[in-house]
């Protein structure tokens, strides 16, 4: 089973509830520590996985890409996705998006 | 009379080095890397100014000396330098689901991840030379069966080999770039504990005491085997770059591919950048190969001047590559680049095209693509990033008399080694572009360097191609667009998304661009220009290798 798999059990798992964004994001905020770097999310039609480089998974259940409350949840990872298309429906079992953009260097420093 | 008790050399086991994991050679051990230079004593260098720095007493007891005042390095050296302490995380090596592809081995910048394989009769050969049978046995599971060394070799009526993939902890810099390629969950990335980081010594120098690969299980077609080879291993780890550093892959890469062919008989001349910072912070240097810098904009000019030099004295035989990121080789000494194509001189040229004056603290360069937001086009209320279009110096180099150019990147393994040895071959000029990421000016994760070389070509940002004049006497004929997804469609679609794979994408995924998008996501128009741009350049790319 390759890394990128998602079949790969999940160290921990959340069910998010209507309502419930502020638990969702701490418990996202919560077991990012016990992952390495992030590698990528998957967000499916009812589930979203974080991936980070081992292939370690966390999975919170019951947030698809539909749902708007899933824009907090990829920012707050800093997911590289484009809102436009975000929500519309796919062929495929997830949408994958790249983690790891970041601030380059002193970016506001103008010379 | 008391006598002192003489120290370790820095090429044995130390209080300091206990494993020897900092010690010459890369796959088996070997000496200092001797020169009769009258004015530069390597036994000298190494045991006293390395040393110094080692422990720390450089600053406080090296006096400013001869070989200090006329700036020589011993070829090498880096190997000396200590990078255990430098970051929290190692890799740990799965050796049951390796499939030997060599990703890891060859992506590495820091050469921190070495191949090895041996028949199962020498690897119980090389065990029982290990007495501790706690230690035998930690090593003994490190070895695997692949179907690549393994079953192959069987099916031919050989003896299957054991594949080895080692850390070497003294030079890992922990960026993750290995554990990311590694498609077969055969690396993931460890706290280093005591516990981890013993193994991970003693492993090392185990795999050193083995000796080399058997021969018989490299083959000399399978290009991502060379790195098996100890002639291939002619920069070290050891040097300063940032972790992760897609430049340092290249340089390893290049050598790799130059030694494959040539051994140590080249050498180099480098452009000011921050391939020379970090190849040369004092006492460190990773090569094992010749290599000078003068100035920034000269290189071109000076590694002429050695070609002449060289062939005078009868060395027409003995490559020349003359290094320099984008903004040595598309700006400043572009004059002298151009001049030397003109010359027809046998002499490669490598440009390391970060898109951006890396060193220097991130300016805008004419490689730089449009809306890229650097320190000298900074993303503000006037200008929203970089407003001029990329150069194209692959485009303008084909355009010299009878010159080779290649565009490539280290994530596209088989076109970049195939692309320096093309380049090698080649009875006259020629220059490699490699597109290589900066993390810090690019804004990317120290683990995303073949990640984003291979989006960059996807999307279009960056072509893979190969100019070769032998090839014919129509531009089409010379000019190959192998290796680009969907080459004859405008964009490449996502199979798995059935989307398109634009430059929006590839700047989605990078902070360089982060500003050209607002708070909705959408592009600005900057942006939408720099896709376009994108395009342009890759239709005329289609035009002239005949594919549109």
């Amino acid at each position: 089973m390759g890394k990128g798999a998602n079949t790969v059990t999940p160290l921990a798992t959340h069910h998010h509830e209507a309502g419930g964004l502020d638990q969702t994001l701490e418990f996202l905020e919560r077991t990012r520590s016990e992952l390495r770097q992030l590698r990528r999310v998957c967000v499916g039609q009812d589930r979203l996985r974080v991936h980070d480089v081992n292939g370690d998974v966390f999975e919170i259940i019951g947030l698809g890409y539909v749902d708007p409350d899933v824009i907090h949840l990829l920012k707050s990872i800093n997911t590289a996705y484009d809102p436009r298309t975000r929500h519309l429906p796919t062929a495929a079992e997830f949408k994958e998006f790249k983690l790891g953009r970041c601030h380059p260097r002193a970016e506001d420093r103008v010379m | 009379m008391l006598q002192t008790p003489s120290k370790p050399s820095m090429n044995e086991a130390r209080d300091q080095d206990p494993f020897n994991n900092s010690s010459y050679g890369t796959l088996v051990d070997a000496p200092y890397k001797l020169v009769s230079l009258p004015v530069l004593d390597v036994l000298d260098f190494n045991e006293r100014i390395i040393r110094g720095y080692e422990d720390g007493s450089a600053e406080k007891g090296l006096p400013a000396d001869l070989s200090m005042a006329r700036s020589l390095v011993p070829a090498g050296t880096a190997t000396l330098r200590d990078f255990s302490n430098i970051a929290p995380e190692i890799p740990l090596y799965i050796p049951e689901n390796c499939t030997g592809c060599m990703d890891c081995v060859t992506q590495c910048p820091d050469t921190a991840i070495l191949g090895k394989v041996l028949s199962e009769a020498e690897l119980e050969e090389r065990l029982a030379t290990i007495t501790e049978p706690a230690d035998r046995d930690m090593f003994r599971t490190q070895w695997s069966r692949t179907k690549k060394y393994f079953d192959a070799p069987k099916k031919k009526g050989l003896p299957g080999g054991m594949f080895n993939i080692i850390i070497d902890p003294s030079k890992c810099k922990g960026c993750a770039e290995c554990v990311t390629l590694c498609d077969d969950n055969a690396l993931k990335m460890a706290d280093k504990t005591d516990e981890v980081m013993t193994a991970a010594r003693k492993s090392h120098r185990y795999f050193k005491n083995f000796g080399p690969s058997n021969a018989q299980y490299i083959s000399d077609n399978l290009l991502i085997d060379m790195m098996l080879k100890e002639q291939t291993h002619l920069y070290t780890g050891g040097a300063g770059s940032c972790a992760g550093c897609g430049e340092g892959t290249a340089l390893r890469m290049l050598c790799a591919s130059t030694g494959s062919k040539y051994g140590d008989q080249w050498g180099i001349v480098a452009a000011t950048g921050c391939n020379t910072v970090y190849t040369s912070t004092y006492p460190y240097n990773p090569y094992l190969v010749p290599w000078t810098n003068s100035l920034f904009e000269n290189a071109p000019a000076y590694a002429i001047g050695v070609r002449m030099r060289w062939d005078q004295m009868g060395w027409q035989d003995r490559p020349l590559w003359c290094l320099g990121g984008d903004g040595a080789m598309f700006d400043i000494g572009f004059q002298a680049l151009s001049r030397l194509f003109a010359s027809g001189m046998n002499i490669k040229v490598f440009v390391l095209d970060t898109q951006v004056y890396s060193n220097t603290g991130g300016q805008a360069s004419t490689s730089s693509f449009t809306g890229q937001n650097t320190k000298m086009s900074v993303h503000g209320k006037v200008l929203g990033g970089k407003q001029e279009r990329r150069k194209e110096i692959a485009q303008i180099a084909m355009m010299h008399p009878r010159s080779y150019v290649a565009q490539t990147t280290c994530a596209h393994t088989n076109h970049f080694y195939r692309s320096v040895l093309g380049a090698l071959e080649f009875d006259g000029p020629a220059i490699v572009v490699c597109y290589t990421t900066c993390q810090p000016e690019h804004g990317v994760g120290d683990n995303m360097a073949a990640d984003q070389a291979r989006l960059a070509v996807d999307s279009r940002a960056f072509p893979l191609l190969v100019y070769d004049p032998r090839k014919g006497n129509t531009l089409k004929e010379r000019l190959s667009l192998q290796g680009n997804p969907a080459s004859k469609d405008d964009w490449y679609v996502n199979p798995k998304t059935k989307e398109p794979v634009t430059f929006i994408d590839f700047a989605r995924s990078e902070g360089r661009f982060s500003k050209q998008f607002d708070r909705d996501g959408n592009p600005s128009q900057t942006l939408l220009r720099a896709k376009e741009d994108r395009l342009e350049n890759w239709h005329l790319l289609q035009e002239l290798a005949g594919l549109r």
